[in-house]
């Protein structure tokens, strides 16, 4: 009796747990002693194209473009991971050479023409590698899926970012003639040619992004832009009231509170005030506490703690 | 007293029960579409890498597994039906009994077609679980109407499974029925090329091609599934028909086929 449970259980489940450990053991090896792949082989081009592929993937195209959809999020994803620079500024990521950004985003849309989220996300963050290739990818968006205002509002956004007003505005037309389209659009195709390149024109964009999309990537984006925003008129409104306390007082705050009682009469865009934290500091809108450069006498970022990228 | 077409339905729906019966009873069967439910859950945490798409990679994938495995499930059941009544000699006590060999095959084929309905549902019903747990619910009509489709493909699959496997061994049987499920999704693609590259001959091959083997890109609706559309009931049924007609066609030369075959 013993020997028979000794035999059907315990022995099995020590041989398993035995070779498990084992396993276990090797895979650190296994993975240390692979030969690693050369510095840019996950920037060599793609072996396969996404028209292509079209019609050979027995029906199964929507997955393959989901595939590469997740392939783009994890590439640029790894190249900020990979980033020396802790700071990386969003408005420009050419620094980071993610040439295949494009490529990857154009076979997924090629596999999938409908694929709106694609769309979406190469109108926010290709116009910061090439603004070119993002016009071409939101215009291929906007011909196939001519119904889709919200393609229109992206195609219109890169023209409002390469500065381009007067197409801006024709694109922002276009979308508003849509039934069922925002009228945020309208807004937009009024206002770009006269108020093309003000802050409250950027405010408005990204504030429709971010109610109005259902996508995250666009969202986060969104509200990094509007975070931003925040940061530009708090900056100017700090800078003028250390201006105004340097022209009383002969020499610069030696800290925020010294300006505090002015700061706060300071009237902020859409009704926002300045933020202190819980140690009394005044703080960015990633909650991170200012600085103050008393050489230059101008607020700073601390790019340590701040998610704010500093400079457009 | 019954007239000759009730006592030929009655043994088409006596065999198509068995092999229903027989169908489900077999393991791979549970295996398959517990592989394709673990699919679909793995979907929804592979949704959660894919920045707000969650729904649209639940439906790809979760349609895509359903589609593959069910081609399986068609392929391997469909090959082994016939050929195991033959190999374990079952088909002489069948065949001793009022049942003729058409109306065992249309059993036969039957019986399976009810087991990758009863199978579609339980897949689609995880899929559609899936999105309601996403906040998907509006896809979830799309996604039935793709179901439907696929199992339309299917049957076609089915039929060719049952024809090779009334005259070849279960193995070439699957090996061929895999490769009109290839050149079914392709057939289209590959007369757009030979329309463009091609020769006077190659065009001619490919256009016979075209229209001989079933096109099963008809059936394929899992990525405009996907981004929210619907087929139109036209669609459907123009598929259906269509499947309809090559059942009806690949039955009827298996029917010729196993009539002529010799048992002893």
């Amino acid at each position: 009796m013993a020997n028979s449970a000794l035999q059907n259980v315990v022995l099995p489940v020590a041989i398993i747990a035995g070779c498990f450990a084992a396993i276990i053991g090797l895979t650190g090896p296994l993975d240390r002693g692979k030969p690693k792949l050369a510095d840019g082989f996950t920037d060599s081009d793609l072996s396969m194209n996404g028209s292509r592929l079209k019609g050979f993937a027995l029906g199964m195209e929507g997955l393959l473009a989901d595939w590469y959809w997740v392939r783009a999020l994890q590439y640029i994803g790894d190249k900020m991971v990979a980033s020396k620079d802790a700071n990386i500024d969003v408005e420009d990521l050419t620094s980071l050479n993610p040439r295949l950004l494009y490529p990857l985003l154009q076979n997924a849309t090629d596999l999938d023409p409908h694929f709106i989220g694609a769309y979406s996300y190469g109108a926010l963050v290709l116009p910061a590698i090439d603004k070119q290739k993002a016009i071409e990818l939101a215009t291929k968006g906007v011909n196939n899926n001519p119904n889709e205002w919200q393609l229109y509002q992206y195609l219109g956004f890169i023209y409002w970012k390469v500065g381009d007003y007067e197409k801006a505005a024709e694109i922002y037309k276009k979308g508003a003639e849509i039934p069922g389209s925002s009228s945020f659009m309208k807004l937009m195709a009024a206002s770009m040619k006269t108020e093309g390149g003000s802050r409250t024109t950027a405010r408005t964009i990204y504030a429709q992004m971010l109610s109005e999309s259902d996508d995250q990537a666009v969202q986060i984006t969104a509200d990094r832009r509007l975070k931003q925003l925040d940061w530009f008129d708090e900056r100017d409104a700090i800078n003028q009231t250390l201006s105004a306390f340097n022209e009383r007082n002969g020499r610069c705050a030696n800290s925020f509170g010294e300006i505090a009682p002015m700061l706060m009469q300071v009237k902020l865009p859409e009704g926002r005030q300045f933020r202190i934290d819980a140690g009394k500091r005044l703080v960015d809108p990633t909650d991170a506490p200012y600085k103050l450069d008393k050489d230059k006498c101008v607020v700073t970022l601390d790019i340590e703690k701040t998610r704010i990228a500093p400079e457009n | 007293m019954q007239s000759g077409s009730t006592n030929y339905l009655n043994g088409i729906l006596a065999i198509a029960k068995n092999a229903f019966r027989e169908a489900v009873r077999d393991r791979i069967l549970y295996n398959l579409i517990v592989f394709v439910l673990l699919i679909t859950v793995g979907a929804i945490f592979l949704g959660e890498l894919t920045a707000g798409q969650e729904a649209r990679v639940i439906v790809n994938l979760g349609l895509s597994a359903t589609l593959i495995f069910g081609t399986f499930i068609s392929i391997f059941v469909g090959v082994s039906l016939v050929w195991k009544e033959i190999e374990k000699k079952t088909v002489y006590s069948i065949f001793s009994k009022p049942i003729g060999r058409g109306e065992f095959i249309v059993g036969k084929y039957l019986g399976l077609c009810a087991t990758l309905l009863a199978n579609l549902v339980v897949m689609g019903t995880g899929v559609t679980l899936a999105l309601l747990y996403v906040g998907g619910k509006q896809l979830i009509g799309g996604v039935w109407a793709a179901v439907l489709l696929i199992f339309l493909e299917l049957t076609i699959i089915t039929a060719v499974a049952i024809m090779f496997s009334s005259f070849s061994t279960p193995a070439l049987s699957a090996l061929l029925t895999f490769f009109v499920f290839i050149i079914g999704h392709f057939s289209s693609s590959l007369l757009e090329v030979a329309t463009t590259v091609g020769t006077k001959t190659a065009v001619g091959f490919f256009t016979a091609i075209y229209y001989v083997l079933p096109n099963l890109s008809h059936f394929s609706f899992i990525t405009e599934t996907a981004n929210g559309m619907l087929p139109t009931g036209s669609m459907i049924g123009s598929a259906a028909l269509y499947a309809i007609l090559f059942d009806v066609v690949l039955t009827t030369i298996t029917v010729v086929i196993f009539s002529r075959r010799n048992f002893k």
